[in-house]
């Protein structure tokens, strides 16, 4: 089949669920074409408009592929954003912790922290399901509740910052901040590690060994057990490695973005983390270029919010629908 | 007997996607007859009474019943039409109780209270009627196989119907079973009851059917009556021109000479002593002691479930042994598990191909090389080598005459024979030491069987090691130097070429090891 | 101290509603074989037009109403792709989730405006049953309850009654379990799993409706707090049986109370650690439980009569 044979459907999807969309804010009364073209092209037309939309692109390419990788394994990591918050107080504790150690050390071990963070809140999961066969979809999801109220503990406890209004810690130490790229508008440098993750997984999950024992439990656990593969461990291996993911992610948020802790800095990244990574279904090649896409709507949703009042949720009932449609897709080709 | 006919099938077609699965066929019932509808796997027999039984929507051609045209929707129209079916797998609910899957989808008496007291008399009846005792408070989880197909044919007797469609009904009885089966099948006939018999095993529509119709890939090859025809029509009606009968081993007369013992000297496997005991504290397997030796096959004869499973995965490493040694080419190994022993010379054939075997998402390549993924020619141990992987499996579709336009293909499109033979190019292109064959031929044609038999003789040639355990007791007789046979996780009996005999084996199948037990053959009517 | 244990325990009993409902729903599509996951948006998508419906037209009831219509949509949007497009049941159900979750935030917003001060609804009055309610002690912790407490009790009953004492119960519970049996024996599969994927939808959707007219008295983005979640974790720690759910949710409600209790009257602890304490205890349970729960036999896939057994 020729790529454009394979892009097919997604266009289609796309184009459906804007008709879709489309069909409902006109008849709210907001003038449809204004909309859809501050949707798209917000992101082209200003240096400011492409940079924010780099920015969403890091974590939501870092949270997709933080659900595709144990979807490879036929597992289902529904805790990606509170991975991703356990990354961003692993991040800030050794970033304040540590605040005077000079860059060289800090950095890395700001961006470790959160790694390490987040694989710790993917390994719980994955431990409850080795140990006592729990099923990791509500595990992943009650955990994600259990990080919030953590962050918010982290945010008005003894690193509270009390000059700021909102629970939030102290910045973290200076050497700990991710260097720039481009200053005005800024754009750190996790981009480049971002997708040099994005990158390797891809390699790991298509060429290697360890990769091809991944996808086959993915494809039916029981025959891949039965025919050599440590099923078990594979399970507890995507999940942990999904979660150091999402925690990489919360460290760039801390270290490149914000500098500090704040409480309720969780978006709807799990949402589009999990919209991304199904749209993409679980092809981690996809998931880059999905989540470009997915950034530029996002950025335009919120210029469509400040410029037209139309709610920012409209645009992600968008993304749903256009997942919907994909999936859809595949039952017309069936057919 | 009236030589009347009460139901025509006419030019039915049926296309599943692109395979033409019924090709005009034509079928008639005659009254109060046994009717056999012969076909190797893949002829289209269930699928042809599958239309008429409304589970299956045919594409073309015409039901009649009693003469007139009738137009079945689905199984609610065909019960109604009296028309009941017995499927291969039991279509039984394993929580609920007899009754309550004998009176599933009728209607109840008290249906706002379940109080079910009529509708147990009546079942009560049907058994002592037709011979066919299970107690109705049973779970149908703590069923054995045969009282599990007594409810299934009680299920429609309770329905009242006059046309009874029975599926390869005598897989995993005994011989012993299947002949009362036989028994009660000529009680419902003389009841009343027209009978559609559908099975691959000739001998038993020879034994039990008055009138035979073969298919053959979705054709309708012949309809004769038993007493007009001989073994040897029916034998090329099933297989066709194309096969080379004389040669064959699913037809072979001769007798084969059964391993010669004193030429090796060490088994390749030896299991001394292994007890299996499940993670929720059952025994599966008891002290059970088996050798196979290089250039031997040996069969597991056994009703499904006595502990078949169990030894293929204790054999192959799948799941440790409790307690007991496990030897493998002179080499303690019965610490080892499958991670070792399938890339050292052990291969697998399992008996549920779709759970076991088969990966539906990833492509034929990506099936062929599972269990030697870690190990050359695949990978170097970190990468995968596709390139090597891609020649060698279209290599293997070829020999192994796998349909898929390539190895790039999703394995899910494949259809359940193809997807055998999957199994089959995996286990076999190794040349493993130690092969252990579960099932083998399930799904096959007969050509295709008679092509793993020739590679199962081919290995004997080669002196490899071969553990066929098999629900056929025919496929096993053919082909087996020794068989033994599994009883509740224990050997019962080992029987060696020449003592080869149906019903002993099949007592030994049902736990009677004593030899003064009165014989349950019975001649037939 | 009396006081203290009967106000608890009546608050017990009041905050087991969402939880009886939606885990009493989600059972019920489970019982024909469809795995709802999108109980968080449905309830979301419940509690927000419920709350609208009730503050534009002054009446709960038909705010209640609404919320089970707007379920019932989801549901029948779940049986149509799962059961008649046999597509995969969880991902349909994350899907609708994200519509849910989309939709309950949007509906407020285009019709209220985007404002920071949500307007309030009267909550649910207590009605007390005459004599049964003056009985001392359990008067009022049982008898002194909203409407929809009774209700929820009732459901539970009633679906307990239907499932396991009727034939229709009988043929139900058949196609969770082996759905080709039941179609074999005749039953409509399809008929099955719409109607009780849909009338699931109605009760989650009731269950989302009570939390603005029981809590807050408005409503607020992502109120249901992880609720639908825990329903889930609840029809397991059930058994997908109507009456251990209903015993269930009782526990599930007394530590969702319990924790608020000790925020409220102060501890050693800080509340953060407190709030994390029913998800906490959810996943404790669900260790204890989860291995010896029974699940329908066919929970969580899709029939489809015609394609072929491999």
């Amino acid at each position: 089949m020729t790529i454009a044979k394979k892009l097919l459907p997604y266009l289609l999807a796309v184009v459906a669920s804007f008709v879709a969309a489309g069909i409902f804010i006109s008849l709210m009364g907001f003038d449809v074409f204004k909309a859809y073209q501050t949707i798209l092209f917000t992101s082209f037309r200003t240096p400011n408009g492409f940079i924010q939309t780099l920015l969403k692109f890091i974590p939501l390419t870092l949270l997709a592929l933080a659900f595709t990788i144990p979807l490879n394994a036929g597992k289902f990591n529904i805790g990606g954003e509170g991975q991703m918050m356990a990354g961003g107080i692993g991040a800030a504790a050794m970033g304040i912790m540590f605040a005077d150690l000079p860059a060289i050390i800090l950095l890395p071990l700001v961006i470790l922290g959160g790694v390490v963070a987040g694989a710790l809140w993917g390994l719980i999961p994955a431990w409850l399901l080795y140990k006592f066969n729990i099923n990791e979809i509500l595990t992943t999801v009650l955990f994600n509740f259990v990080a919030f109220f953590l962050i918010d503990y982290v945010c008005t406890g003894p690193w509270r910052d009390p000059a700021a209004g909102h629970p939030t810690t102290v910045l973290i130490g200076r050497g700990g901040w991710l260097p720039m790229l481009v200053n005005n508008p800024p754009l750190h440098s996790g981009i480049i590690l971002a997708i040099l993750v994005a990158i390797g997984v891809y390699i790991y999950t298509s060429r290697t060994t360890g990769g091809y024992e991944l996808v086959a439990t993915g494809a039916n656990p029981r025959a891949a057990g039965v025919f050599g593969i440590n099923t078990r461990r594979m399970f507890v291996l995507s999940l942990v490695l999904g979660g150091a993911i999402a925690g990489l992610a919360g460290a760039f948020e801390v270290a490149g973005n914000q500098h500090r802790l704040i409480e309720g800095m969780q978006s709807n990244f799990l949402q589009l983390g999990l919209i991304i990574g199904l749209i993409s279904r679980g092809n981690n090649g996809a998931v880059p270029f999905v989540a470009f896409m997915i950034a530029v709507l996002e950025v335009g949703a919120s210029a469509m919010q400040r410029t037209m009042m139309i709610p920012v949720e409209m645009v992600f009932i968008v993304e749903a629908l256009i997942l919907l449609f994909v999936l859809l897709s595949d039952v017309v080709r069936r057919k | 007997m009236e030589d009347k006919t009460i139901l025509e099938l006419k030019n039915v077609r049926k296309v599943f996607g692109q395979i033409v699965a019924l090709d005009s066929v034509s079928f008639a019932l005659k009254r109060g007859e046994i009717h056999g509808l012969l076909g190797g796997n893949g002829a289209g027999k269930t699928t042809l009474m599958n239309i008429l039984y409304g589970l299956y929507r045919k594409d073309e051609g015409e039901i009649l019943l009693r003469d007139e045209t009738v137009n079945i929707q689905g199984p609610r129209d065909a019960i109604k039409h009296g028309i009941g079916m017995v499927h291969q797998h039991f279509l039984q609910i394993s929580n609920f109780t007899v009754l309550e899957n004998i009176v599933l989808g009728t209607d109840i008496k008290n249906k706002y209270t379940m109080k079910m007291d009529q509708e147990a008399e009546k079942v009560k009846e049907l058994c002592q009627r037709f011979g066919l005792n299970v107690n109705l408070n049973d779970m149908i989880s703590t069923l054995t196989v045969g009282a599990r197909q007594k409810v299934e044919i009680l299920k429609a007797l309770y329905r009242g119907v006059d046309i009874l469609i029975l599926d390869e009904p005598t897989t995993n009885l005994t011989p012993q079973e299947v002949d009362a089966l036989f028994v009660s099948l000529r009680v419902m006939v003389n009841d009343g009851l027209s009978i559609v018999f559908i099975t691959h095993k000739l001998r038993e529509v020879l034994s039990v059917c008055d009138r035979i119709t073969v298919l053959r890939e979705g054709k309708n090859i012949t309809t004769l009556d038993r007493k007009d025809a001989s073994e040897e029509v029916f034998v090329r009606a099933m297989v066709g021109e194309k096969m080379d009968i004389e040669n064959s081993i699913y037809f072979a007369t001769e007798v084969r000479q059964g391993f010669d013992r004193t030429t090796v000297e060490a088994p390749k496997l030896k299991l001394e002593n292994v007890n299996l005991i499940s993670q929720d504290g059952i025994p599966r397997l008891k002290d059970l002691n088996l050798e196979v030796f290089g250039g031997e096959i040996v069969g597991i004869a056994g009703v499904a479930g006595n502990g078949q499973r169990e030894l293929a995965e204790v054999v192959t490493g799948v799941v440790p042994i409790t307690n007991g040694k496990k030897t493998y080419m002179g080499d303690d190994v019965t610490s080892k598990t499958n991670v070792d022993l399938l890339s050292s010379g052990f291969s697998y054939i399992p008996e549920d191909r779709l759970s076991d075997g088969f990966l539906p998402k990833a492509t034929v390549a990506q099936n062929l090389i599972l269990g030697q993924h870690r190990i050359k020619p695949y990978s170097d141990g970190r990468f995968i080598n596709w390139k090597t992987v891609f020649s060698e499996s279209t290599k293997y579709i070829k020999e192994y005459n796998i349909k898929t336009n390539s190895p790039g293909d999703i394995g899910g499109n494949l259809s359940g024979g193809n997807i055998q033979r999957v199994m089959i190019a995996r286990a076999f292109s190794s040349d493993s030491q130690v092969m252990v064959a579960h099932n083998p031929t399930r799904g096959l044609d007969i050509p295709s069987m008679d092509f793993v038999y020739q590679k199962m003789l081919a290995r004997r040639e080669a002196k490899l090691a071969t553990l066929l355990i098999s629900e056929d007791l025919d496929e096993l007789m053919r082909i087996s130097d020794r068989i033994a046979v599994i009883f509740r996780g224990q050997i019962l009996g080992v029987l060696v070429r020449d003592e080869f005999d149906k019903y002993a084996i099949g007592r030994l199948m049902s736990g009677i090891t004593s030899e003064n037990q009165p014989t349950e053959e019975k001649n037939l009517p | 101290m009396d006081t203290t244990i009967i106000d608890f325990l009546r608050l017990v009993l009041l905050s087991m509603v969402p939880f009886v409902l939606a885990g009493q729903g989600t059972m019920l599509g489970g019982r024909t074989g469809v795995f709802n996951v999108a109980q968080e948006g449905m309830m979301l998508v419940g509690a927000s037009v419920g709350f609208l419906v009730s503050f534009f037209s002054g009446s709960i009831l038909l705010g209640v109403i609404v919320a089970m219509l707007s379920g019932a949509l989801f549901g029948l949007a779940l049986a149509y792709f799962t059961t008649s497009l046999k597509m995969n049941q969880f991902v349909i159900g994350l899907a609708l989730f994200f519509i849910g979750l989309g939709v309950s935030t949007l509906l407020p917003k285009l019709i209220l405006g985007i404002t920071l001060t949500p307007p309030l609804i009267p909550t649910l009055k207590s009605i007390p049953i005459p004599l049964l309610s003056q009985t001392p002690f359990i008067g009022p912790i049982l008898f002194k309850q909203n409407i929809l407490v009774y209700v929820s009790v009732l459901v539970s009953i009633g679906l307990w009654y239907f499932l396991f004492k009727t034939q229709k119960g009988l043929e139900l519970r058949s196609v969770g379990e082996y759905p080709m049996t039941a179609d074999s024996l005749g039953i409509n599969t399809t008929k099955m799993r719409y109607w009780s994927t849909i009338i699931g939808g109605m009760l989650i959707g009731m269950a989302g409706a009570y939390l603005p007219m029981v809590y807050a008295g408005t409503f607020t983005e992502g109120m249901t707090m992880g609720r639908g979640w825990l329903a889930i974790a609840l029809t397991f720690f059930g058994g997908w049986s109507p009456l251990p759910i209903l015993y269930g949710s009782l526990f599930f409600s007394a530590v969702e109370v319990l924790a608020f209790r000790v925020q409220v009257i102060g501890s050693f602890l800080p509340y953060q650690i407190l709030q994390m304490f029913p998800y906490i205890a959810t996943i404790l349970v669900m260790i204890l439980t989860f291995k010896r729960s029974r699940v329908p036999g066919f929970l969580g896939n899709n029939y489809d009569r015609e394609k072929r057994s491999l």
